[in-house]
């Protein structure tokens, strides 16, 4: 069997594929990209024959991409229902973010404590079954069943004051439970505004002392410097500035020192004459 | 960021949610912005780029009086405006005859860019009106050395591949080649310090049969095609890459300890046993082991019964 003629379109059909390149091309195939860094015809790319120029390039282009594109079909697949995948490996080239990098968000006290605790958030369907009226209510909020602040009549328990309003009641332990969580909310604010400045600091701790600054001042301000204040509880003892005096008979060596330097105070004069803070805070803006 | 707007309602804080930071970002858009005075060459270049870069891109046709190297805050003002991150701009001036700016933004602000002048263009209106798809991805194809080691080619290239690259994925539909974006770099003139040309082209990927495993590619270009030649550059300093170029922690390649590759890439491994209990080793029993126990529990019984003799061993009476 002469199998000449199958081996010769076969080696065509080789060559319209077969591209020759002295220096291998640099894939990116993460990008889809290939650089081609071998030595072009600048004769024709620097020459003033456009047409000349234009068909080059083309050539050039498509032995390129030739190359690109055999590089990309010997990728590792992935047959979809409708189409072949190629496995695309990791782009080399490194091209910027459009935005920074976003922080962390500081978790909430709660969020420490649940992660602390191993708590998890538990997905609850937002509509639930009312035994009471027999069909589904909200779970929370102004129509759900749990809401008692529209219901015609409110059953008073034994120990209940009947002239007080117990409408008025629910409302005001609802104020104070929306009051609380908003404290709670902006203390978590705080905290987080305060790690992302001070990283290394304990909120809790700083708080604390904040406290103790304050209160120590608190206790000085008075005439009595707090003398007959009311005491609290494991109150820390404040403690006065300790004056120092320098002995009245020192060492010699000790005594002249401060002499001279006395004395060269005086002869040199002062260094800076103007008070800088004070005089800009004399100047009228 | 100069400053934080603080939303004062929930459709602003939508809003304002949609354009934070993410740790895999969207892809980038580009705000296409026509100059004060444009030539036809400009016009039809920031028209066929819009359209290439299509979806993702934003095009403004009005007249609009920049200029990005002397005063981007406009430009970057109009950035943060439509939430885009790349531009590119385009005037035409006796000094600088059909210009082109190609940027990007780093938080609203210019990041880098750079100032080419048309030489020659063919206008896609002229070319093979067989286009691609909207939005396709294309694949890209950088010719001569110049890009490889002339600084301002490098980060030409970097620009471009960033513009033009579209959504990231890790799978390529192999049907779907639709279009290629050659940029060849023209000889560089060895007497001056002007760079050379820079031809800008974009064909049509039309795949054979060749009988092979890989198909017979074919090209028709589509345009635009560009002679570019580079003028005014800005890059961004070396701090501001590193800040723009930094990989969010969730997405480093996390390191894997006790295992290692040599040199050779064979995989080395660090195994930790702990300390060996030696006393609870179950050994074989030989008969010396034995004897000695043998031994051992003779000498035992024999000093059991010397204390109780002691003990049996009444006082001597005087």
């Amino acid at each position: 069997m002469d199998v000449s003629s199958v081996l010769e379109s076969q080696k065509q059909a080789s060559k319209a594929t077969e591209v020759q390149r002295v220096i291998p091309l640099d894939y990116d195939l993460g990008h889809l990209m290939a650089s081609d860094i071998n030595v072009l015809d600048d004769k024709v790319l620097g020459g003033s024959d456009s047409a000349a120029l234009n068909q080059y390039l083309r050539k050039v282009t498509r032995e390129g991409a030739q190359l690109l594109i055999n590089q990309m079909f010997d990728l590792p697949t992935n047959p979809t229902e409708t189409s072949v995948l190629a496995t695309l490996p990791e782009p080399k080239l490194v091209l910027p973010r459009e935005k920074h990098v976003p922080k962390p968000k500081t978790k909430t006290r709660w969020e420490r404590f649940a992660e602390a605790k191993g708590i998890k958030k538990q997905k609850r369907s937002a509509m639930v079954f009312d035994d009471a009226t027999e069909e589904y209510k909200p779970r929370w909020g102004s129509k759900s069943a749990k809401n008692t602040a529209n219901d015609w009549a409110v059953p008073l328990a034994e120990k209940d004051d009947p002239f007080a309003d117990p409408r008025k009641k629910v409302r005001d332990e609802k104020k104070e439970r929306m009051a609380k969580n908003q404290r709670r909310q902006q203390r978590n604010q705080e905290e987080a505004e305060l790690k992302d400045r001070l990283p290394s600091v304990d909120p809790r701790a700083m708080k604390k002392q904040d406290l103790q600054r304050a209160l120590t001042l608190t206790k000085t301000s008075t005439a009595s410097l707090g003398k007959f204040d009311q005491k609290l509880k494991d109150e820390p003892r404040v403690k006065g500035i300790k004056r120092k005096f320098k002995p009245t008979a020192d060492k010699a060596s000790n005594e002249r020192e401060t002499s001279l330097g006395l004395l060269k105070q005086v002869i040199d004069g002062p260094k800076n004459t103007v008070n800088v803070r004070k005089a800009v805070k004399k100047t009228k803006m | 960021m100069l400053h934080t707007p603080v939303p004062r309602s929930r459709r602003a804080k939508r809003a304002l949610d949609k354009r934070a930071p993410l740790i895999v970002e969207n892809v980038k858009k580009s705000l296409i912005v026509t100059g004060s005075s444009t030539s036809e060459w400009v016009r039809d270049a920031l028209k066929d780029l819009h359209d290439l870069k299509k979806p993702n891109s934003l095009r403004y046709t009005r007249k609009n009086e920049l200029r990005p190297f002397d005063d981007a805050t406009q430009l970057e003002q109009m950035s943060r405006k439509n939430d885009t991150s790349l531009f590119l701009f385009g005037s035409h001036s006796k000094k600088r005859p059909n210009n082109l700016v190609i940027g990007r933004m780093f938080d609203h602000g210019v990041l880098d860019m750079i100032e080419m002048g048309i030489e020659y263009a063919i206008p896609a209106e002229f070319l093979d009106q067989v286009k691609c798809t909207v939005g396709a991805k294309p694949l890209f194809l950088f010719q001569g050395d110049a890009f490889e080691f002339r600084d301002d080619y490098r980060r030409l290239k970097n620009i471009l591949v960033d513009f033009f690259h579209g959504e990231f994925s890790d799978g390529f539909d192999l049907k779907g080649f639709e279009h290629l974006i050659s940029v060849t770099a023209g000889p560089i003139p060895e007497d001056s310090d002007r760079p050379g040309l820079i031809f800008f082209r974009v064909m049509a990927i039309h795949l054979k049969k060749s009988g092979t495993k890989y198909p017979r590619v074919e090209l028709t270009e589509i345009g635009p095609a560009l002679d570019l030649r580079i003028r005014r550059t800005k890059y961004a300093d070396e701090k501001l890459w590193r800040k723009a170029t930094r990989v969010p922690r969730d997405l480093q390649p996390r390191k894997v300890q006790n295992i290692s590759r040599d040199g050779l890439g064979n995989k080395l491994g660090r195994i930790h046993l702990g300390k060996q209990n030696v006393e609870q080793i179950p050994l074989r029993q030989m008969k010396a082991v034995k004897k000695l126990r043998a031994e051992k529990a003779q000498k035992e019984r024999a000093a059991a019964q010397g204390t109780g003799q002691a003990m049996d061993v009444e006082p001597a009476s005087p």
